[in-house]
């Protein structure tokens, strides 16, 4: 298991696919680990690509500093593993926590992505956004890491991805459970305290940008992906369906397919992002289809779009 | 080298030797902590979460309390040295660039509190096959659950306000308890051929 140093600090990471392949680096959402990559792993390397994932600090088998976690330096801990990839083309996906982490590279070192893709996303924290966040940071210390993820899965996943794993529940928790230690984790969700919006700083993303939002989540609403998509030029948001937050464990498949399509369009200079809402595939391969003209993709029935 | 404790006998109980040598550091440690918490408990509190404070003494010696009656001890020379080093080890060590020495020692203090309740997680220890009806095992996973609330009254001292002006001395007070209690277990559960997380890389 390699490791990068940042300060006093250890990075787990893991680097899979040939040397020399245009790369995808994944960043994790909160509770995770980097294992939970392990279908994007041999789906992207099957495609061709090369693929980096790490836990970021206060995760897994990366360090966990006892008191404080900033965010610019998950961002600096990102920056070390792409300057460990080396040259070629790099393109970056992070989902929720891991998609504010990327953000915030592709502001600050944007110029050495070739592509971004943001799933479950958000610059800001709306009111219902930072209320739910306080409210799982206070179940996290109430209850320790089980009573989150009792709190997250539900939310984040949809019944039929549930129902048959509701008699054993307990296994899928354990290993994030294992893993993930409650100060840690606490830390991360305390490295929000001082937190600004990166909405005024999004333009400066230049970078093709596909955003990825299940339609049905309800932690990250598609209103905190338009954010992006109005902010970022070369944007494109598509909408994942029937899917909650977590779609990236629930349809590893369509999503790791709609990466390597987008990567690949991006190198074979066909992407253009014209800031289009899209609806993907069912399943993988399938035609991503454009949001129907004339309504209005941020509600949940069908109401004509309002004149600009 | 094994991640858990075991092999459990057929009853899902783990082996007595085990739970002793465990049971012997965790009393050591939240043993000391209680003994240094009602020492430098104020007597009379100033701030609201200080009253966690008074909580925490209290589940401390609970915590060894609960392990007295639900460990099934067993002779074991090799506690006589370790317990003499973890005693040892758990003394107060004021932190080093705070003039003020109580507020020195309370710094410490906290930092052992948060390493004892951060640091250590029992209940990870346990096979999926552990019996929920083995006191034991019961007893280590509240220990642990209780950890995450206990842990409260450490961190919101430690990162407050009032330590800002010292944060790297508070920062490298914690980490030192970290790395201290953390060699200590790791080398305990060596001894029962357990070896966690990234340490087994």
């Amino acid at each position: 298991m390699p490791f990068l140093s940042h300060g006093s600090h250890r990075i787990r990471y893991e680097l899979d696919g040939p040397r020399d392949a245009p790369a995808y680096v994944l960043v994790n959402g909160l509770t995770q680990y980097s294992e939970l990559w392990a279908a994007y792993r041999d789906a992207l390397t099957a495609r061709g690509f090369r693929v980096a994932t790490f836990d970021l600090l206060g995760q897994g088998a990366s360090a966990k500093p006892e008191l404080f976690i900033s965010q610019d330096d998950q961002v600096e801990s990102l920056r070390l593993l792409i300057d460990e990839i080396g040259h070629g083309p790099i393109f970056l996906g992070g989902i929720s926590f891991g998609a504010l982490i990327a953000l915030r590279y592709a502001i600050a070192h944007g110029d050495r992505l070739s592509g971004l893709v943001p799933m479950s996303a958000f610059a800001e924290l709306s009111p219902q956004l930072a209320l739910l966040g306080n409210a799982l940071r206070t179940g996290l210390i109430l209850g320790g890491t089980s009573y989150l993820q009792d709190l997250l899965l539900p939310m984040n996943l949809s019944d039929s991805w549930l129902k048959p794993l509701l008699g054993k529940l307990d296994a899928v928790k354990r290993q994030g459970w294992l893993v993930n230690d409650v100060y840690a984790l606490q830390n991360l969700m305390e490295s929000f305290l001082d937190f600004q919006p990166l909405t005024p700083q999004l333009s400066q993303i230049k970078t093709p940008t596909m955003i990825l939002n299940g339609e049905f989540d309800f932690l990250t609403p598609r209103a905190l992906h338009e954010t992006l998509r109005v902010q970022i030029a070369d944007s494109a948001l598509v909408i994942i369906p029937n899917a909650y937050h977590a779609f990236t464990l629930e349809k590893a498949a369509l999503t790791a397919d709609l990466l390597a399509r987008f990567a690949e369009d991006v190198l074979a200079v066909r992407w253009r992002g014209n800031r289009a809402v899209l609806i993907a595939p069912d399943e993988p391969g399938g035609d991503i289809m454009p949001f129907p003209a004339g309504f209005d993709h941020l509600r949940a029935i069908p109401v004509p779009r309002a004149a600009p | 080298m094994s991640q858990f404790l075991g092999p459990l006998d057929s009853t899902g109980r783990v082996p007595p030797l085990q739970q002793t040598r465990v049971a012997s550091f965790l009393t050591s440690l939240h043993g000391a902590l209680a003994r240094q918490l009602a020492v430098a408990l104020p007597r009379q509190f100033n701030a609201g979460w200080q009253t966690e404070l008074n909580a925490q003494l209290h589940r401390e010696i609970e915590i060894v309390s609960l392990l007295m009656r639900a460990t099934s001890w067993v002779p074991d020379l090799m506690l006589t040295y370790q317990a003499l080093s973890w005693e040892t080890a758990w003394l107060p060590k004021p932190t080093s660039g705070v003039a003020d020495q109580r507020l020195a020692t309370t710094i410490d203090i906290a930092a052992l509190g948060h390493a004892a309740h951060g640091a250590i997680r029992p209940a990870a220890l346990l096979p999926v096959e552990a019996s929920a009806e083995d006191p034991f095992v019961v007893a280590l996973r509240r220990i642990e659950f209780e950890s995450s609330r206990l842990i409260q009254a450490q961190i919101h001292f430690l990162k407050g306000d009032n330590l800002k002006p010292f944060r790297d001395a508070v920062s490298a007070a914690v980490n030192d308890r970290h790395e201290q209690v953390r060699t200590l277990w790791a080398d305990l559960l060596g001894t029962l051929g357990i070896q966690r997380g990234a340490d087994n890389e």
